[in-house]
């Protein structure tokens, strides 16, 4: 018979630890902020440590590592096919830059 | 057997059906409200960079001190929140009423404080001249624009956080509410949290001078 008692996580040394990790994380995303790097380079840099701050929050302080993988696979790839699809508008919002006139 | 009983064994079968997840359905609930937030968020943080990415000139108002310093203050509070929020369902599960109690209001004060922390940013920057529909630099108006809307967005969330896990706390302690509420409850406050991790580089660290 199937239960639905809530499954065994992990105690709170484990969740100190992936605080003082998210903690590191964000440290290194400001310190990152004033290297001399280039635009694109940055904002690639931010947005894979934000997704990366993203799963470990959602495996360890939201549990979805102690769930059944079914709730994974019903959740979240669609919601990633859903911002996967909307990067078709860069396109759009690249060429509304180039239809400007040149700043004189 | 007649059709009606027939329709009524049915309809008692598929409602004693375990959950395919596992979990109960007020868990599973709020993780379909959490999925279709963050497509929600997902929209306007896309929104913020098409509009980032079109425009011919961008402003870029923010300094170390007090913007990004402000910012990394409440990613850390709010971080810390996470965490008391974890020791409050913990302790909810083991029945431990007064720790529960401890720990939620921990994560309320925290909640709290990022609110008062955001509210004095936003206060600072209307005295600057900027709202919605103003750049006090004389750039286009579509940073304040967004960045109201979507720090305003998430601000909002917070708030109905902290009340909820208010309301939650009282109910627990009372004992009308179960350690399964505790939980639903940390979960939607652990997205609060997850969703500043995209709007703090964003909005904050790709816009400093």
């Amino acid at each position: 018979m199937t239960t639905m008692e809530p499954s065994a996580g992990p105690n709170m040394r484990v969740y100190i630890s992936v605080w003082l990790g998210m903690l590191l994380i964000v440290a290194i995303e400001a310190a990152l902020a004033y290297a001399h790097v280039s635009g694109g380079v940055l904002v690639t840099a931010l947005l894979v440590l934000a997704f990366l701050e993203a799963a470990i929050a959602l495996r360890y302080f939201m549990h979805l590592k102690y769930e059944v993988p079914m709730l994974f696979w019903t959740l979240i790839p669609g919601l990633l096919l859903a911002f996967f699809m909307m990067n078709q508008f860069w396109a759009d919002s690249s060429r509304l830059n180039a239809l400007r006139f040149p700043v004189p | 057997m007649s059709d009606s009983a027939m329709t009524v064994n049915a309809m008692h079968g598929s409602a004693m059906e375990p959950s395919p997840f596992l979990i109960s359905s007020k868990k599973l609930t709020m993780w379909l409200f959490i999925v279709a937030d963050a497509a929600t968020f997902g929209g306007l943080l896309f929104a913020y960079g098409f509009l980032r990415f079109g425009s011919a000139s961008w402003t870029r108002p923010f300094s170390f001190s007090p913007n990004i310093l402000n910012g990394l203050v409440m990613t850390v509070i709010l971080l810390t929140s996470s965490l008391t929020m974890l020791g409050g369902v913990a302790a909810a599960h083991d029945g431990r009423r007064s720790a529960t109690m401890k720990w939620l209001g921990a994560t309320v004060v925290l909640g709290v404080l990022f609110a008062i922390l955001h509210l004095r940013e936003w206060t600072a920057m209307f005295h600057e001249g900027w709202s919605l529909t103003a750049n006090p630099m004389g750039g286009t108006v579509l940073f304040g624009a967004l960045f109201f809307s979507i720090t305003g967005l998430h601000l909002l969330h917070v708030i109905s956080g902290v009340v909820a896990i208010s309301v939650i706390a009282l109910g627990f302690r009372s004992g009308r509410l179960s350690a399964g509420h505790v939980e639903t409850t940390g979960l939607y406050w652990h997205f609060v949290d997850l969703v500043w991790m995209f709007v703090f580089p964003l909005l904050y660290l790709l816009n400093l001078h």
